[in-house]
């Protein structure tokens, strides 16, 4: 209660405050900058959905502004569109350009997404300049604000519809992103295989966030136009991009409020800076605060040096420029500059993310409770366990150029068995286990579930009920345990986009919450459950990596080397855990290196070496193989028990 | 946080008004950082040496008062934002007395209209685009307090296109640049070759992009039509690319353009290769007159250069200033509306570094946005670059600004 | 014979991209992380030794003075933008080397002025014909001076004890420190090189482009483009790459017309990205996991 209190307090106030402004400061300057500073605001809120939630530097938010805002001067002015329906427009072009941007954008990352972002940016300018006939070229579009319903909108209304505008926007999205969307979003920034893995999809998700943060650059678009009222290509391009960027980071990644704090950074201090006075009183209060907290920070060793000092130079810098330059406006890209500086390395969670910490500190604010943990029936039905064949490899082939990775290999697995899989290392398990879960294609083979061939794609793979965990840990690692076996969580989530922006899908969320919650339970992490996967410890993450898969309520679950780097104590806690989640009937593949795992766990074992099958048989029969022992050992010549030994201790 | 803002916003508000009573407020808008800035910070340098000037002696006397000017400066950064921005700022500041300046046809496009709003009076320099007074004929407006000191691209156009007919040419090639600027003077250039008879053939319209700095392609297009002389219209060393290309290429015909031809980007970067090229003027730095030597040898020395970056915009901001400057003096007010109706009616002359301006405006007449152009034909002419400085094309010429300076 | 000329022309400010293009490339093989203010290095490079010329420091002591300066400038990126969010691997040198160039930006514009200078140098300008194309000397310079400083780096890389360590750090981070070298020196390295040739390049257009606090910004994007395209891990593609957008830049503007100039690049850079996430040139990498 007093957490809701707490947040939505702050809200309400700053609502109520931003739209009294108005009433009581009779400025048109102050209105001016805060019009801006709301139309930035949405502008931020959807370019956080990229930068923030999917992790890429998305260049074109620039464009998609410029393009909302021709979409709606143009209908305004050659189509003779209202208000309200310009505005869907500039929406409509964002969505629809946004969603075509992010098919060929769909497979990059990094430098190449922000490339490929800026070339449509710079290609968008071009049109916009060239096609003279219908957006007037360069010497840019004179538009008159529409009427609404038929009401003439003067400055003061027309700031509060921008308002207006950023609270839908601001509610709609905390719907959206404290939702499966938001996690699934996260999901494919932290590692866009395991999304695939978990069923969850990258392609569909990645198209969305992008649509929809491009949307609303295009409705903030609509309003920028409405309210400069002229337009010109060269407005929207790379310089107003990375001021974006630096807004959206500045005030604090994946938060409303971040978006907020970097809106009115950007929009209000390059216009406050031009008065002096105040620059000198920002300048000295920002070197105070930079000396009082690096300097308290350096006492307590919670800051590396560099992140103290820095700051410190660049405030002092500041200071002391204030007092010996006598025109600030020269300056000004300096100052901004290094007050920027002093920010991004000093807090680099942004002003929010500080903020937030501090605040919640202060106030003490609460998690969210969460909800009794479901039964375990509920989150995971248990199989009947029929031991009939489930999956068949039939001469499986995967070739890298000349590398005979896997080279013809023909097992079944039966269902509600566990089935060992192992080998040296390099003998082509982990191929194996890639090629039946989709990431890998097949050179040459089938692969059948139920008899039926499985789809080529690892996502298909997913969704016909094959879960896996990953040698390399594909955690979700910035979000949190429960959040991640959430994430993956099947048959929850069933209600359509319109209804999850209106808050009205909670009821399910509460069930994939407790259905979540039992699964945390299963591994033993259920005090864990609010904790960020990257603080949990190795074991703890190996543990969660499993719950995870199981959210998938899989007929299969392929467990790469669950064991590995794990220490004693959890060795035998993995082992109970792979017993009671074959207790409920659900088919296993585990690889691994440590044969008492193996011999404990399973019913049968297949030896795979230099891409072939050398052995199958119980874990006992196995281990007696020469053609095993000699794969292990290189020779054949110490068929003795201390042989045995050896491979049992091995474990990498 | 949030708060935090809002309080400085407060502050902010509360700190600018809160000026001495006895000055006279204006603002100096323009560029002054970024590609556009040496037309913006010579026009504000220009403009703060007259500013200098009256205060030295006393100030401008205001009803019996020697009242000093007092500047705030705002830097655009030729953005249509910013331009946006801080015309709602100053519209909002009761005791401005004026605006000078701008130098970008978008920002004065973006702006102007909050000025316009609370009748501000605000004198354009050096921004020349044909936009920036046409949006108020076009709209009609019955009463205007923009005024603009600066040669238009009409007139400018016009001269540029006389100019290649005098000289026998009928096969010219436009360049330009992808700016505002650039764009409205390709339209003006087409505009007057139609009004003046059709005589020239355009073989070709080229265009470039800022930053821009291989030309090959567009000249070869001009070259393979047979343009004998290129018309350019741009705002910034770009076009001493087109003249280096030119001599790549061994392409020899001259360049006529805007007056940005004179800025010493262009004289300077093209070197040799600018020889030749022709441009109106409205001042020339070339110590003509007394007046104009003083001038020059201030802005030297005040400013520590041995040339101006953009003398034409330098001089005509100092003169707007004086203009500006006449104008509270006949008012008997700072009060920016009584500036205005004294603006349209200046009584005395104003001697500048550029002319003696008699008259330069009249009361706003929709139909004719002349009435608020400082500059007529007369004191427009066109130079030539030689050994890399301006000179007057014609040796009339020459005498004519003296002339004009002297009346 | 105009398209032999246009295509030469073209491909020349595509040497230039390149050459720039190369900058980001030996920032990314050693740290993933790329110097968003390049540009600014150019710019700031050619000032200096602008004003080292002015001081009469004659042309050939000035250019090693130009190269000290831009590996200076290197160094204090890494120290200042970048080193910090490589410990934290967090992606703040994004920001920060943006943040780092408009500082430069704007003292380069109080120091040195705003307006675009010349940049004397001994080499002539005066064109020479080639089977019927024009091309300056200074032009060929570029050429020579692009092909020079890579080939030499390149050696550097492959030849000397340092440079194998760089090749160690690129090729694979954890191996090459545990094998005793220091990657924190290496990423120094390669900041240090990629300053040296973001002053050479500025060293080398100057004369053709004139310095001014901007003459970088419109060239840095086609770089980033070109070293992106070409792959970041690609070596020589870059010049391959640069001269293809060159040429193809000049092409554009004389068959489709000028305003058009840069529509067919920026088509083909997607579909190139689409087609070939890694780059044209870049390694594809099999995803593990």
């Amino acid at each position: 209660m007093k957490r809701l209190l707490l947040i939505h307090g702050a809200e309400v106030i700053a609502l109520l405050l931003l739209s009294a402004i108005p009433l009581v400061v009779n400025n048109a300057y102050a209105l001016g900058l805060l019009t801006l500073l709301a139309i930035y605001g949405i502008l931020l809120i959807g370019l956080d959905v990229t930068v923030g939630y999917l992790g890429q530097i998305n260049l074109a938010q620039a464009a998609f502004l410029g393009l909302g805002a021709y979409a709606s001067g143009l209908s305004v002015s050659l189509l003779g569109f209202g208000m309200i329906s310009a505005l869907a427009m500039s929406l409509l072009v964002g969505l629809v350009f946004g969603g075509l941007l992010a098919f060929p954008a769909l497979r990059l990352e990094g430098p190449q997404f922000a490339l490929a972002t800026l070339s449509f940016s710079a290609l968008s300018e071009t049109i916009l300049n060239e096609w003279e006939g219908l957006t007037g070229g360069a010497q840019g579009l004179q538009i008159s604000r529409p009427a609404l319903w038929g009401h003439p909108v003067t400055a003061q209304g027309f700031y509060w519809l921008c308002i207006l505008f950023l609270v839908i926007v601001w509610l709609a999205m905390r719907n959206l992103l404290s939702s499966q969307w938001g996690r699934a979003f996260e999901a494919l920034r932290d590692s866009p295989i395991a999304t695939d893995a978990m069923g969850i999809g990258t392609y569909r998700h990645k198209i969305a966030a992008f649509a929809l943060g491009s949307a609303l650059g295009g409705l903030a678009g609509g309003l920028y136009a409405f309210n400069f009222q002229y337009l010109q290509p060269q407005s929207f391009v790379y310089e107003l991009m990375v001021i974006l960027l630096l807004g959206v980071v500045l005030g604090g990644r994946k938060s409303l409020w971040g978006a907020l704090v970097g809106a009115s950074l950007i929009a209000l201090l390059p216009n406050l800076l031009s008065n002096r006075l105040l620059f000198q009183i920002i300048s000295i209060l920002g070197f105070g605060i930079v000396l009082i907290s690096g300097g308290r920070g350096l006492i307590q060793k919670t800051v590396r040096p560099f992140q103290a000092i820095a700051p410190m130079i660049s405030m002092g810098l500041l200071v002391v420029g204030a007092a010996l330059v006598t025109n600030t406006e020269d300056w000004r890209k300096a100052i901004f500059a290094l007050m920027l500086f002093s920010v991004v390395v000093g807090l680099p969670e942004g002003l929010m993310g500080f903020a937030a910490r501090f605040l919640s500190r202060i106030f003490h604010v609460p998690p969210a409770p969460l909800p009794s943990p479901a039964s375990l029936d509920a989150a995971l039905p248990a199989k009947s366990a029929d031991n009939v064949p489930l999956l068949v490899l039939k001469d499986l082939k995967r070739h890298f150029g000349g590398v005979h990775a896997v080279d013809g290999i023909s097992i079944t697995v039966h269902s509600g068995r566990i089935h060992g899989l192992i080998g040296p290392n390099g003998s082509g398990k982990s191929t194996a286990v890639n090629v039946i879960s989709g990431l890998y294609t097949p050179t040459s083979g089938s692969i059948l579930l139920h008899g039926k061939p499985l789809p080529g794609n690892m996502f298909r793979v997913a969704r016909v009920g094959i879960s896996r965990t990953f040698q390399n840990l594909q955690l979700f690692t910035e979000l949190s345990a429960i959040d991640n076996v959430m994430a993956a969580m099947k048959g929850v989530y069933h209600s359509p986009l319109p209804m999850v922006l209106l808050g009205l899908a909670r009821r399910e969320e509460r069930r994939a919450q407790s259905d979540a919650l039992a699964l945390l339970e299963l591994v033993g992490l259920q005090r864990q459950a609010r904790v960020c996967a990257k603080d949990l410890t190795y074991g703890a993450q190996r543990f969660l990596e499993i719950a995870r898969a199981l959210a998938r309520k899989p007929e299969l679950l392929i467990l790469d080397e669950p064991a590995a780097g794990l220490a004693y104590p959890d060795v035998s806690n993995l082992i109970k855990i792979i017993w009671d989640i074959h207790q409920r009937g659900i088919t296993i593949i585990l690889i691994e290196h440590h044969m008492d795992v193996i011999s404990e766990l399973c019913d049968v074992v297949t030896v795979l070496d230099g891409g072939r099958v050398i052995a199958e048989g119980s874990a006992e029969d196995v281990k007696r193989d020469p053609g095993v022992i000699e794969a292990y050992l290189g020779t054949a010549n110490k068929i003795t028990a201390a042989g045995v030994q050896e491979l049992s201790a091995n474990p990498g | 946080m949030k708060k935090i803002w809002v309080v400085l916003l407060m502050t902010g508000m509360l700190i600018s008004p809160a000026w001495g009573a006895d000055t006279i407020k204006i603002a100096i808008t323009g560029p002054f950082t970024g590609g556009s800035a040496p037309m913006g910070a010579s026009m504000r340098d220009g403009a703060m040496l007259a500013v200098t000037e009256i205060n030295a002696a006393g100030g401008v006397d205001v009803n019996g008062r020697k009242m000093p000017f007092e500047v705030i400066e705002r830097d655009d950064e030729a953005k249509n934002e910013r331009g946006a921005l801080i015309g709602q700022e100053l519209a909002s500041m009761t005791d401005l007395s004026g605006v000078i300046g701008s130098v970008n046809t978008g920002v004065v496009l973006a702006g102007d209209k909050y000025l316009q709003e609370k009748g501000i009076t605000k004198i354009i320099t050096p921004a020349a685009g044909s936009a920036s007074m046409t949006q108020w004929s076009k709209a009609g407006v019955p009463e205007l307090s923009i005024f603009r000191f600066a040669a238009d691209d009409g007139i400018q156009s016009a001269m540029v296109v006389e100019d290649a007919i005098k000289r026998h040419f009928t096969k010219v090639a436009i360049f330009h640049d992808s700016t505002n600027y650039g764009v409205s003077g390709r339209d003006d250039l087409m505009n007057q070759i139609k009004k003046q008879g059709n005589k020239l053939q355009v073989v070709a319209t080229e265009k470039f992009n800022i930053g821009d700095k291989d030309m090959t392609a567009q000249l070869l297009r001009a070259k393979a039509g047979g343009a004998q002389a290129i018309l350019i219209w741009g705002i910034g060393p770009e076009m001493a690319a087109v003249s280096n290309g030119m001599a790549k290429i061994g392409m020899k015909v001259p360049l006529i353009g805007g007056w940005t031809l004179c800025m010493s980007n262009y004289i300077d970067n093209a070197g040799k290769n600018g020889d030749g090229t022709l441009m109106p003027q409205t001042f020339i730095e070339d110590p003509i007159t007394p007046k104009a030597k003083a001038f020059i040898e201030a802005y030297h020395k005040a400013y520590h250069v041995t040339r101006i970056p953009s003398p034409v915009s330098a001089a005509q901001g100092y003169d707007a200033v004086y203009i500006f400057a006449a104008a509270v003096k006949q008012a008997k007010s700072t009060d920016t509306h009584k500036v205005k109706a004294a603006l349209e009616d200046l009584r005395e002359p104003v001697k500048g570094v550029i002319a003696t301006w008699n008259h330069p405006y009249s009361k706003w007449n929709p139909a004719d946005e002349q009435t608020h152009e400082a500059f007529r034909r007369a004191q427009v002419v066109m130079g030539v670059i030689k050994d890399g400085r301006v000179e007057f094309a014609n040796e009339s010429d020459r005498k004519q600004f003296i002339e004009n300076a002297a009346k | 014979m105009i398209t032999a000329q246009i295509v030469v022309s073209g491909a020349l400010m595509g040497l230039v991209y390149a050459l720039v293009a190369y900058g980001f490339q030996l920032t990314y093989a050693t740290s993933k992380s790329i110097n968003f203010g390049q540009g600014e290095l150019v710019m700031l490079s050619a000032f200096f030794s602008l004003t080292l010329l002015d001081w009469g420091v004659p042309y050939w002591l000035m250019v090693p003075g130009g190269l000290l300066f831009g590996v200076l400038l290197g160094l204090f990126v890494e120290r200042a933008a970048v080193r910090l969010a490589l410990e934290q691997k967090s992606e703040g040198w994004i920001l920060l080397t943006i943040i780092v160039g408009l500082l430069g930006f704007s003292a380069a514009e109080n120091i040195w002025g705003r307006d675009d200078r010349p940049f004397p140098t001994p080499i002539s300008s005066d064109a020479l014909h080639i089977f019927g194309v024009s091309i300056t000397p200074v032009e060929i310079s570029v050429a020579i001076g692009v092909f020079a400083l890579m080939g030499l780096i390149e050696l550097f890389k492959r030849k000397t004890l340092l440079g194998k360590a760089f090749e160690a750090v690129s090729a694979d981070r954890e191996a090459a420190e545990l094998m005793g070298i220091s990657a924190t020196r290496t990423v120094m390295l390669s900041y240090g090189l990629s300053g040296l040739v973001a002053a050479m390049a500025g060293i080398l257009v100057s004369p053709i482009t004139t310095v001014g606090p901007t003459m970088a910004s419109a060239l840095i994007l086609k770089a980033f483009s070109v070293a992106v395209v070409a792959g970041l891990d690609s070596g020589f593609g870059v010049v391959i790459v640069g001269i293809f957008l060159g040429s193809l830049e000049s092409l554009t503007s004389f068959y489709i017309g000028s305003g058009w100039r840069e529509a067919p690049g920026l088509i083909l850079l997607i579909l190139a990205l689409a087609a070939r996430p890694n780059g044209v040139f870049g390694k594809a990498g099999i995803r593990k996991v």
